[in-house]
């Protein structure tokens, strides 16, 4: 099977998970960008960072056989911050970037109005920039939150079909059904969405504009719980067509909005493969 | 589309090492060469020829040239006499040197991994009946065929101006003659058709699409044969190009500019800035112009350049590459866009701006302003960053000891050694004893010595 992730925080991750996941059958993936887990307190950590999801990370994933893209963005968190907001000038030459397949993560975090200005001026640089956008949606009070949401992507302009509205659960998902968003589940060990509860979502609600990812990051996570999602589809009778749909077709229909998404070919039956090595020289511990 | 691949012939750097004239063609971004045997050049009777035929062939690919054989030296065979002997000499003895040289081609080409092997009929002495040349032709290229088709490597047959095969109608007789084999293709050179043909060059190129294995390429005039600077003739290039690219020619596109080695790092220059401009897609003919009335606009064009012009990165780059040369300014005014263009790129845009520094640096407008580019790319750790800086602006532009340095960060990162532009030129025994050194760590480790520094401490190491 193939896999790509939609939502993951590499830059957070080891080269061990990027062996598991190519083991696993993850071949590409989108990395968003996101808060550190600690306040950035200036635009510079922001560029770094945006740096290095279009140069260190692509290659390091590369050496691992999977081809990485990413989002850009100013998140949530830090759009109520002063010292980072001003990235919001620094987006603009980001987005023009080969690599970047949509705006991202952007939405609410404490649903302030600094969050609201953030939220609405990307998607307004998404318009723009034709590319789609990748919506976190808050952790707490999370119906409210998605419900603004909406309102805010309806009032954009922007196509419904080109957001992804993200971390849904079982209260969320009907109001982003209807709303012709592509809908987003981030599977958790124990806490945003479960393998088990996944499965019950796509018996109800189908597997069109679904997408499945792992949203691994610093925090407590796992980068092979879209793997394992596959198997519980499966075990519960979905065909192998439904769970390439879910893992792999969704995603690249999706991303694929932005003209940017040049995926080297990858077969429907994943094998695993090591041709990315540069000149047939190991460079994967960076030297040696 | 796929970039047409351009390429450069060497014997259009015959006063160059094979080695340096290899490095100035793919530091300028050529995609191949078309190389000829000759005495200077991998002499095919030459002591040694197999281990310098496995060292050019790893040198080709870490520069990633592709390559054709040529075959057309003037004095290899006969110090007395130009291009002799043929497959049309009366002499037996004389036909069969000839088929023994081509023959030798041939599987050079293979060991070379090379796309094809090009040949011409020669001039039939004054006397020959037509019908006895034709014969005689016939017979040898038979012969050279089959050993081709053995070696599994294409022949291209070359129409020649005054020779026996001048031209299209003469290279389709021969081909049929010989039962139209699939190893017989065609070498087509731009000019000539330009020269003698009854149609245009555009159109040549489409009626001998189906057998096209290579093609030469350099303008000329009607009835001159005399290969010439681009634009100095009368081909009209960009007609050329478009037709290749309709074709679907996938070979190389080589200049074949054999009077012009007193200048061929300049020639050569020349040459690909104006295949380049003749080939360019609106898109990119257009961003030129944007940036002869607004400079700045680089910083909007450079990031999505690739992309507008279609999903190869070879021409991907070279679009890159060819704004960069549009922009005016020289010296630190210039260095400094490049420095922002650089500091903001992602890592295709960068070495972008590190593979066109030697470029610059040839047309005398970076000198060692842009250094701080090289320095900042050997800092990293990213192979292929590492790999676009050591070119020819680093040989030319790093002091001694950066440049020892970057040498063995290519050992630790895995980067061939012979993408190293100046090796031989700049090695010396600091190197050595670094090379050495290096070697000592790993063996005192129980690791294994990479076969790079292996050579490099011995030059009759096994590859």
């Amino acid at each position: 099977m193939r896999i790509f992730d939609p939502h993951i925080h590499m830059t957070s991750r080891t080269t061990d998970d990027y062996r598991a996941m190519q083991a696993a059958g993850v071949r590409a993936l989108v990395e968003p960008a996101f808060w550190l887990g600690q306040p950035r307190t200036s635009v510079g950590s922001f560029t770094d960072y945006f740096d290095a999801l279009l140069g260190w990370e692509p290659y390091r994933a590369a050496q691992y056989g999977i081809q990485h893209f990413c989002a850009l963005a100013l998140n949530p968190k830090e759009a109520n911050d002063e010292r980072c907001s001003p990235v919001l000038d620094e987006l603009p030459r980001y987005l023009l970037k080969d690599r970047v397949v949509a705006v991202g993560e952007i939405g609410f975090d404490l649903m302030t109005e600094a969050e609201e200005r953030a939220f609405i001026l990307q998607l307004g640089l998404a318009k723009e920039s034709g590319l789609p956008a990748l919506v976190h949606t808050p952790h707490r009070d999370k119906a409210v939150g998605t419900a603004r949401t909406l309102e805010l992507v309806k009032a954009s302009g922007i196509g419904p079909g080109r957001v992804l509205v993200d971390h849904l659960n079982e209260v969320t998902v009907p109001l982003v059904a209807d709303s012709g968003c592509w809908m987003g589940f981030s599977i958790y060990p124990d806490t945003k969405m479960t393998p088990d509860r996944m499965v019950r979502i796509l018996q109800d609600h189908g597997t069109s504009r679904v997408l499945v990812n792992s949203a691994a990051d610093w925090g407590h996570s796992d980068p092979l719980l879209t793997f394992v999602t596959a198997s519980a589809m499966r075990a519960a009778g979905f065909t192998e067509n439904d769970v390439d749909q879910v893992l792999w077709r969704n995603p690249v229909e999706f991303y694929a909005q932005s003209g940017r998404l040049t995926l080297d070919h990858v077969s429907e039956v994943g094998s695993p493969s090591d041709t990315s090595e540069y000149a047939g020289n190991s460079v994967r511990r960076g030297g040696s | 589309m796929t970039a047409l691949r351009f390429g450069y012939g060497t014997n259009g750097f015959a006063n160059h090492r094979l080695d340096d004239a290899l490095e100035v063609i793919a530091g300028l971004g050529y995609s191949g060469v078309a190389l000829t045997l000759d005495h200077g050049h991998l002499d095919p009777y030459a002591p040694g020829l197999v281990r310098q035929l496995t060292r050019v062939h790893r040198r080709l690919s870490a520069l990633g040239l592709g390559a054709v054989v040529e075959t057309g030296a003037r004095y290899l065979l006969d110090p007395w006499h130009k291009h002799a002997p043929t497959l049309l000499d009366p002499e037996p003895e004389r036909r069969a040197h000839r088929l023994d040289f081509l023959t030798r081609a041939v599987h050079i080409a293979s060991e070379l991994g090379a796309e094809a092997v090009s040949l011409w009929s020669g001039t039939p002495d004054p006397g020959m009946p037509e019908e006895e040349a034709w014969d005689l032709l016939v017979e040898g290229c038979a012969a050279l065929t089959e050993v081709a088709r053995q070696s599994g490597v294409r022949l291209g047959f070359e129409p020649e101006p005054g020779m026996l095969v001048a031209d299209l109608d003469g290279y389709e007789r021969l081909r049929n003659a010989l039962g139209d084999p699939d190893a017989f293709g065609l070498t087509l050179d731009v000019g000539h058709c330009r020269c003698l043909e009854y149609d245009s060059p555009a159109d040549c190129v489409r009626r001998a699409a189906p057998w096209l294995v290579n093609i030469q390429i350099e303008d000329m005039r009607r009835g001159v044969h005399e290969h010439l600077e681009f634009g100095e003739g009368e081909v009209d290039f960009p007609s050329v190009l478009q037709a290749l690219t309709e074709v679907g020619y996938r070979g190389l596109v080589a200049v074949e500019l054999p009077r012009h080695s007193h200048s061929a790092p300049q020639t050569a220059w020349r040459s690909l800035d104006a295949l380049r401009a003749a080939s360019a897609p609106p898109w990119t003919t257009k961003a030129r112009d944007q940036l002869g009335s607004d400079p700045a606009s680089i910083t909007r064009l450079f990031p999505v350049a690739a992309r507008s012009v279609g999903p190869d990165p070879a021409l991907g780059e070279a679009t890159r590459i060819q704004l960069l040369q549009a922009l005016p300014g020289t010296g630190a005014e210039l260095a400094s866009v490049l420095m922002e263009l650089y500091d903001g790129g992602d890592t295709a845009e960068r070495i972008a701006v590190l593979r066109a520094l030697p470029l610059l640096d040839q047309a005398g407008r970076v000198e060692a302003h842009a250094k701080g580019l090289v320095e900042d790319a050997l800092r990293t750790n990213d192979a292929r960053l590492v790999a676009a800086a050591v070119g020819p602006y680093a040989a030319r532009r790093l002091d001694q000891e950066q440049w020892r340095q970057a040498v063995l960060k290519c050992v630790f990162l895995g980067v061939p050694l012979d993408v190293v532009a100046g090796l031989a030129r700049r090695r010396d025994p600091e190197l050595d004893r670094m090379f050495a050194a290096f070697a000592a760590e790993r063996i005192a480790a129980g690791r294994q010595v990479p076969a790079d520094v292996r050579r490099q401490l011995d030059p009759d190491s096994p590859a």
